[in-house]
């Protein structure tokens, strides 16, 4: 008896365990779909763009500069196997706010892309609010740079 | 949905860091006088335990810059106990009040009896006299537990001398700190390290587990993490983002915010059941929540009528109220541990300082005068308002005694420092 117990016993925990994994790869496909690493395993491609564009204080809208810009840089983002867009606030007002608006920043430039015919599965969004300045100045010019959506492509 | 789990070593750092120290900028003309009287040793014992004692009594009192001290070498008499007190020695140095105190016993165990007594000069009367048992090893904490019964007799507020806070240190460009230290800037320890940001720490209210923001896996995601093991979980929403977690005032649950497809809205996620309900339902953006103390609303900032402003929401009618309409950015409130007020980052003019408002009045109270504060939070007995600030590239920490007593400033010693929390009361 007891040996069959142990063995019906070691047999469920395999399937607990088994269903457990499972469930855990689907989550983490999930969540790699929208804004997963795997991009880590490709290379960066390199290009001669500039691969940032700028925004307003407290505005996620992209002007006729940034659209232009995008357009130029449109055949290239369709060549590459992903598209990560990371969006970035300068240092002013708070930081969950501004993680929020980093993502805005981001998507306002993905959704620009998949009108233009980009696969929006390719593209990866990521905010990181006012957490990676470029500059670490505290002046208009430093805050400007930082308000951006940086580009790059795998 | 809590997934991967490992343990994180807790190191404490006894040098290598930062290490917070108050700094008084501005006291007011019109501090009480507090003489610290050395606390007199029967015999037999270390004559440095009394010294020791009304030392750090000393310090914690005069830590936020609230009082101020009647220097030792000023005084008359050194009483240690009630029969050789007299009002007039303490009178006639200006003095408002006066502790003494007594280290009595110690047993084989090494355990120290200490009495101490609160006078009120002015009035002429003993305020306060208790006695204290504890062990030689823990005169700090011993100290700490006189302090606020000082503290809170004088005040009629709770002491605070017992809490913590936590911060983020980012000491260079790649190096970010999760650390927490007591008030008074002992005891740093680094909960976790990482090459990427950490943001947004919150003390669950028995103070055992921090929540934070970490970017380790190359996006926002919340931690949970227990300060005694140091172990780590972290809480995958499914979302793209997940951010600002706050915990219920019952330790239950977290209010966090997820963004599902790019929207970002406030959630109430239960600590045991992993659900997630959803609070709000709006395309603007909605973040930074925060628990009334009788937990009943969650104040939020929302951009939904075009600039960051203040909103609360009823978590069980979800009815929501706007809070603030005075200036173009109102964000991240927080209520008073009374609930009546609450206090933000407002900007105006191109300025982000800290102001505070009642909820029964609109009129908008700017606390600080420098351009760039954040993240403030509040002493759990509500006088006190520590908030992140910079100079030139580096941040550090700034306070504020409410009654406007006093300014103080917390400079790290290497690196920047930002996004303080105040820990709860230990129960």
């Amino acid at each position: 008896m007891e040996p069959i117990g142990i063995f019906i016993l070691a047999m469920l925990c395999q399937v607990y365990s088994c269903a457990a994994n499972v469930s855990d790869s689907v989550e983490r496909m999930q969540y790699a779909s929208v804004a997963g690493d795997e991009y880590l395993q490709e290379e960066r491609l390199e290009t001669n763009l500039d691969d940032k564009v700028y925004f307003d204080f407290d505005k996620s809208t992209l002007d006729a500069e940034d659209k232009n810009l995008l357009e130029q840089y449109l055949p290239e983002i369709k060549k590459a196997k992903i598209v990560r867009l990371e969006g970035h606030c300068d240092e002013r007002g708070t930081r969950e706010y501004n993680l929020a608006l980093g993502e805005r920043r981001a998507l306002e430039v993905r959704d620009f892309l998949i009108v233009k015919g980009v696969s929006g599965k390719k593209i990866r969004v990521v905010s990181f609010g006012e957490e990676k300045p470029l500059k670490s100045a505290s002046n208009e010019k430093a805050w400007a740079e930082n308000r951006r959506v940086e580009i790059s492509l795998y | 949905m809590i997934r991967f789990l490992f343990v994180a070593l807790i190191l404490v750092s006894n040098s290598i860091f930062s290490i917070l120290e108050i700094e008084i900028l501005k006291g007011s003309d019109n501090l009480s006088k507090i003489a610290f009287v050395p606390f007199g040793v029967d015999d037999g014992i270390e004559e440095s335990y009394g010294r020791q004692i009304s030392r750090n009594i000393e310090k914690n009192m005069l830590l936020f810059g609230e009082f101020e001290n009647l220097p030792k070498s000023e005084m008359l008499s050194y009483p240690s106990s009630g029969n050789d007190f007299y009002y007039r020695d303490w009178k006639v140095l200006g003095v408002d009040y006066s502790v003494i105190g007594k280290v009595n016993s110690v047993n084989s165990l090494g355990n120290l009896n200490i009495s101490y007594s609160l006078f009120n000069i002015n009035r002429r009367i003993k305020l306060l006299e208790g006695e204290i048992v504890g062990s030689e090893d823990n005169i700090e904490g011993i100290s700490k537990i006189i302090s606020n019964r000082i503290y809170e007799e004088i005040t009629g507020l709770k002491g605070i001398f017992d809490t913590k806070l936590a911060y983020v240190i980012n000491s260079d460009a790649d190096t970010y700190q999760m650390c927490i230290s007591d008030i008074d800037g002992k005891n740093e320890q680094i909960l976790f390290s990482s090459k990427a940001p950490i943001m947004s720490p919150d003390w669950s209210p028995d103070r055992k587990k921090m929540a934070y923001v970490s970017f380790e896996n190359g996006l926002a995601e919340i931690f949970i993490q227990d300060l005694q093991s140091g172990e780590r979980n972290s809480i995958q929403a499914l979302g793209m983002t997940n951010s600002a977690p706050v915990w219920s005032p019952d330790g239950k649950s977290l209010a966090l915010v997820v963004s599902f497809s790019g929207n970002p809205d406030i959630f109430l996620y239960s600590i045991n059941s992993k659900r997630l309900i959803r609070l709000t339902n709006h395309y603007g953006i909605d973040t930074e929540p925060s628990w009334s103390p009788d937990s009943k609303k969650i104040i939020f900032t929302s951009d939904r009528s075009g600039s960051p402003q203040l909103y609360e929401i009823n978590t069980q009618s979800k009815r929501k109220k706007r809070l603030t309409r005075d200036g173009n950015y109102n964000a991240r409130g927080r209520y008073f541990p009374d609930g009546k007020s609450i206090f933000f980052v407002h900007g105006n003019n191109g300025n982000f300082q800290i102001a505070t408002k009642k909820l029964s009045s609109r009129y908008i109270e700017t606390l600080t005068s420098t351009s760039l504060d954040e993240s403030p939070t509040i002493s759990p007995n509500g006088n006190i308002i520590i908030y992140a600030t910079k100079d030139g590239s580096n941040g550090y920490l700034g306070g504020i005694t409410l009654d406007g007593k006093s300014r103080f400033s917390l400079p790290v010693k290497n690196g920047s420092v930002r996004e303080p929390a105040w820990s709860p009361l230990l129960n």
